[in-house]
Formats: structure tokens, C-alpha cells, sequence
């Protein structure tokens, strides 16, 4: 990921611009030349001129989709950094709270989407709740390796200049700890779009995932393709805005 | 993670507090069980919300049979793709890192691959492969190989050039550098990845058997919350989170062994 980021020269993107057209005439030739079924593989012109056909209705689910999505990405960010810095600052509950959260954590999140429909419904609370219990996780964990990453010594410095427990961790804590806070975030974006739309597909009155999920027992492929396509785009998009604000505002990050 | 170190620091003290070290993981659980058995029954809350554990312990000892055969298969499925996506992840970081251009041309597809909801490929996947066990490692592999090949890139950007000089000029050939130097140099980043790619391909798994299938952790889930069975859904919570954190201590185990020298984390 950083490696992208690094990619400011033309060349590279002209390339990478490049890279992607091959992949997508190579696409097109199979799927024209070989004239593939559109179940196996639709051509991409064919998926394109879907998404044209259903542009309100693709719209108006990705609207559903994203909405959930950045609900539920707000809350586990913001559940998550409490979460952690409450961990650190009181050490006591460490030794408790980590194993236990790393043992969840590890605990595929899609398992827990049936209960959590049945508990919420199959509106959009439930999704959001998903998202947010996925989310938080993430957060959570890389904020701990980031509030763990200060220097003793540092900690040492800024007390003996009379800093308190707040202004540590105001000042030394989360100033270090923003980069992998950061990066935990910009991962979880995509992690949140997928969960969204995972959830739908269980159950739901509109979105993404329930329009694949429709689309695949409608045996209408193109339309599967169509709703990938919008779902990327989704969170390409907010996986830039955050990638922006991370290199925009975290300018001290290195890794 | 920072975990497994306080615990590596607690093991080295003396036997006493190693075994105590192994067991206090188990007792908290055991204090929290009860906690939650005491809990359920003094706030009298309904099983639909939260069944006590004894309950869900003895829904799976009802039928055991049931479970372990969705956790074999779900098991069998996870382990396949992730392998599979794990050998192909390092290959295409090795592939990317010696022909620059390649890595020009697709690394930023793959990238962008990366944001793609790729579990939204399921449907597709299981109507190219069947209802097999394979489409579902297909599954397990396409979601896992991503972040393999970027983190071993990544680890392959931190050799020191001048070491790769070095073994050039005491006449060493690429494959080489790439067994001696490069593939050692990315190790701790790949294990990082390789963390990651385990849990990726059992959700892969689980999400790949709801596109239809009979056995499976998933299609047990997906079983359990048609019939509103709630008890059924915490059982089969339960038994995903043994197979997680299985595989997830499996990969930790093997790091400890394979990147002795500890890494960056």
C-alpha cells in the first residue's frame, strides 16, 4: 500500500493506467472472441452498458451501502480509539481486556452477522452495528501497538518536565501512535464496505449486497458484475479519502 | 503482537509462574463463563438475546457429529485456499520485485483489487466451480494471496542495498541473493500477512458455503438463523471462533519457530 502511494511520478500511473486497459481488453477479447455466457463471464462492455441500464436503482443501493458503511465506520472508530486509550491508561485491565480482544478479534466477524440480524432486524441498524463491531476491532488493536510504540525514555523526558498522565498522552502517546492508527483505519475501510454488503446479503430491505444476492437467483449475471463494480468504486473512493487525509495530515508517519 | 510478548516475558521466569502463565488464560475464561451463566439467569434474560453457555455447550454436545463435520470441511476449505493464496502471494511478490515493469503495469491493479468487496465474487466463483469444496478455497485464495504479496513486497523494500552489493560481488547469482538475502529479510513482514491471510480465507470459507452447500460452518449458521435458533448460531459462533483462533495460533506458532530471530513486532 505505501508502495502506491509512492507512485507520484507519470510514468508509473501512465503505466498503471496502462496495465488496467490490458486487463480489460484481454477481458473483452476472452470474452467476445471465446463468446463466453454471460453467466461464466459477461464482456465488460456488455457489464458497462448494465450499469448504464440500472444506473437509479445501482445508485440508490450504493447510497444504501455507503450510508451503513459510514455510519458504522465513524462508530467503530471512534468505540475502538476510546477503547484503547481507556486500556492504556489504565494498565490493570490490560492483561484481561487484550487476550480477550485478540481472541475475538480472531473469530471470523461474519459469524456473528445471523445473530446480530436477529437481534436488530434486517433494516440498517444491524448492518451499521456489524460494521462498527468489525471496525472497532481493528482500530482498537492498532491503536494499542501505536500507544505501545512510545519510547520509555520519552515518557521519562516529558514527566520529569512535570507532564501529567492527559498531557502524555496528549502529547508523546497519540502524536506516535497516529500512523498506525491511521493505517489501521485505512484498512478498515475496505473492511467496512465488505461487511456492509455481506450482511445485506443475508437479509435486507435494499443495498449492494442484496442486490447481488437478488441478482444471483435472477441467474442475471451482468447485474452481479454491475453491483461489483459500483461496490468497488465505493470503496475505492473511501479508501482514497482516507489515504488523502493520512498523507495530508499524518506528515510525520514514515512506515 | 505486543500479547504474545508480556506472555514470552512471563514464561521465562520460573516453572511455577510458566504454569501459571499457560493456565490463566483458561481460568479467566472459565471466570468469565460463569460470570455470564450467573448473569444470564439473575437478569432472567431471554435466550433469544443471550443463551446461558451451559446451554450452548450442551446444543453442540447434542449433536457433535453435525459440528465437526462443518468444521473439517470449513476447515479443509480454509486451509487449502490459504495455502494455495500463500504460495501464489510470495511467488507474485518475487515475480513483481524481479521485472519492474510487470510490478508497474498490474501492482496497481491489484491494489485497487484489494478494495474490491471480493466476497461480492462468491455467487460468480461458486457458478464457475460448483458446489465444491474447491470453489470455496478458490474463494479462501483469491482473498487471501493480496495481502501476502503486498507485505512480502514491502519486506523486500526493506534489504539494505549495499548488502545486495556485497553478495554480487563475492559473486552471487540472483536466485541466490533472492533465497539467501531477500527471502529471509521479508519473513517478519510475511508473517504479518500470513496472519492476516489465515483469518481472510476462513471468512472467504464461511461466507463461500452460504452460495449454497450442505456441510460447513457456515451453511450451519445460515441453518440456525432461518430457524431462529439462537442457540444453534452461538454454538456455531463458538466452534468458528476455535477453528480462528486455531489457525491464528498455528501461523503465530510457526512464526515463533520460522523468524526465531523475532522480527519488528
Amino acid at each position: 500500500m505505501t508502495a502506491f502511494m509512492q507512485t507520484d511520478s507519470a510514468r508509473q500511473i501512465s503505466r498503471g493506467i496502462a496495465g488496467a486497459l490490458l486487463v480489460a481488453a484481454v477481458w473483452e477479447i476472452c470474452a467476445r472472441g471465446l463468446n463466453l455466457p454471460a453467466y461464466i463471464l459477461p464482456s465488460v462492455t456488455s457489464i458497462l452498458a448494465g450499469m448504464a441500464g440500472d444506473l437509479a436503482s445501482l445508485l440508490e443501493a450504493a447510497r444504501f451501502t455507503a450510508t451503513e458503511s459510514f455510519a458504522g465506520y465513524a462508530i467503530g472508530c471512534l468505540v475502538g480509539m476510546a477503547a484503547a486509550i481507556l486500556v492504556t491508561m489504565i494498565p490493570s485491565a490490560r492483561s484481561i481486556v487484550l487476550p480477550l480482544a485478540t481472541a475475538i478479534n480472531s473469530v471470523p466477524v461474519v459469524a456473528y452477522s445471523p445473530l446480530v440480524l436477529l437481534w436488530f432486524g434486517i433494516g440498517m441498524a444491524s448492518k451499521i452495528v456489524m460494521v462498527a463491531v468489525a471496525v472497532s476491532f481493528t482500530i482498537f488493536l492498532s491503536t494499542i501497538a501505536g500507544l505501545d510504540r512510545v519510547d520509555r525514555k520519552s515518557v521519562d523526558l516529558i514527566r520529569s518536565f512535570g507532564a501529567g498522565r492527559l498531557a502524555v498522552l496528549w502529547r508523546l502517546r497519540l502524536p506516535t501512535a497516529l500512523p498506525l492508527i491511521i493505517a489501521g483505519m485505512r484498512v478498515s475501510t475496505v473492511r467496512s464496505v465488505i461487511v456492509a454488503i455481506v450482511t445485506e446479503m443475508l437479509g435486507a430491505y435494499g443495498g449492494l449486497g442484496w442486490v447481488i444476492y437478488q441478482a444471483v437467483l435472477q441467474i442475471d449475471f451482468v447485474k452481479v458484475w454491475a453491483a461489483i463494480i459500483v461496490a468497488s468504486a465505493i470503496s475505492l473512493a473511501f479508501f482514497g479519502a482516507i489515504s488523502f487525509v493520512e498523507r495530508r495530515y499524518v506528515f510525520w508517519s514514515k512506515a | 503482537m505486543s500479547g504474545s510478548i508480556a506472555y514470552a516475558a512471563n514464561l521465562s521466569v520460573t516453572p511455577a509462574g510458566r504454569i501459571y502463565a499457560a493456565v490463566k488464560p483458561i481460568l479467566w475464561l472459565a471466570v468469565g463463563l460463569l460470570a455470564v451463566e450467573v448473569l444470564v439467569m439473575a437478569f432472567e434474560i431471554r435466550p433469544y438475546y443471550l443463551p446461558r453457555p451451559s446451554a450452548i455447550a450442551s446444543g453442540i454436545m447434542a449433536t457433535p457429529g453435525a459440528y465437526l463435520a462443518g468444521l473439517w470441511r470449513t476447515f479443509l476449505e480454509t486451509a487449502l485456499g490459504f495455502l494455495a493464496g500463500s504460495v501464489f502471494g510470495v511467488v507474485m511478490a518475487v515475480v513483481f520485485h524481479r521485472w519492474l515493469a510487470l510490478k508497474e503495469l498490474f501492482f496497481p491493479l491489484f491494489i485497487v483489487s484489494q478494495t474490491i468487496p471480493v466476497i461480492a465474487f462468491g455467487a460468480v466463483v461458486v457458478l464457475w466451480f460448483g458446489n465444491t469444496l474447491f470453489a470455496k478455497a478458490v474463494i479462501s485464495f483469491y482473498i487471501s494471496f493480496l495481502p501476502v504479496t503486498v507485505n512480502t513486497l514491502l519486506g523486500f523494500s526493506s534489504v539494505d542495498p549495499r548488502q545486495v552489493q556485497l553478495m554480487r560481488s563475492f559473486g552471487a547469482r540472483d536466485g541466490q541473493i533472492l533465497r539467501r538475502l531477500y527471502l529471509p529479510a521479508a519473513l517478519p513482514q510475511l508473517f504479518v500477512a500470513l496472519k492476516l491471510a489465515s483469518s481472510l480465507a476462513l471468512v472467504g470459507a464461511i461466507v463461500g458455503e452460504w452460495f449454497g452447500d450442505t456441510t460447513g460452518l457456515g451453511v450451519l449458521l445460515l441453518q440456525a438463523m432461518y430457524n431462529e435458533n439462537v442457540v444453534g448460531i452461538w454454538a456455531t459462533i463458538v466452534v468458528s471462533a476455535c477453528l480462528g483462533m486455531g489457525l491464528y495460533s498455528l501461523v503465530s506458532f510457526a512464526e515463533r519457530k520460522i523468524v526465531f530471530w523475532g522480527g519488528e513486532q
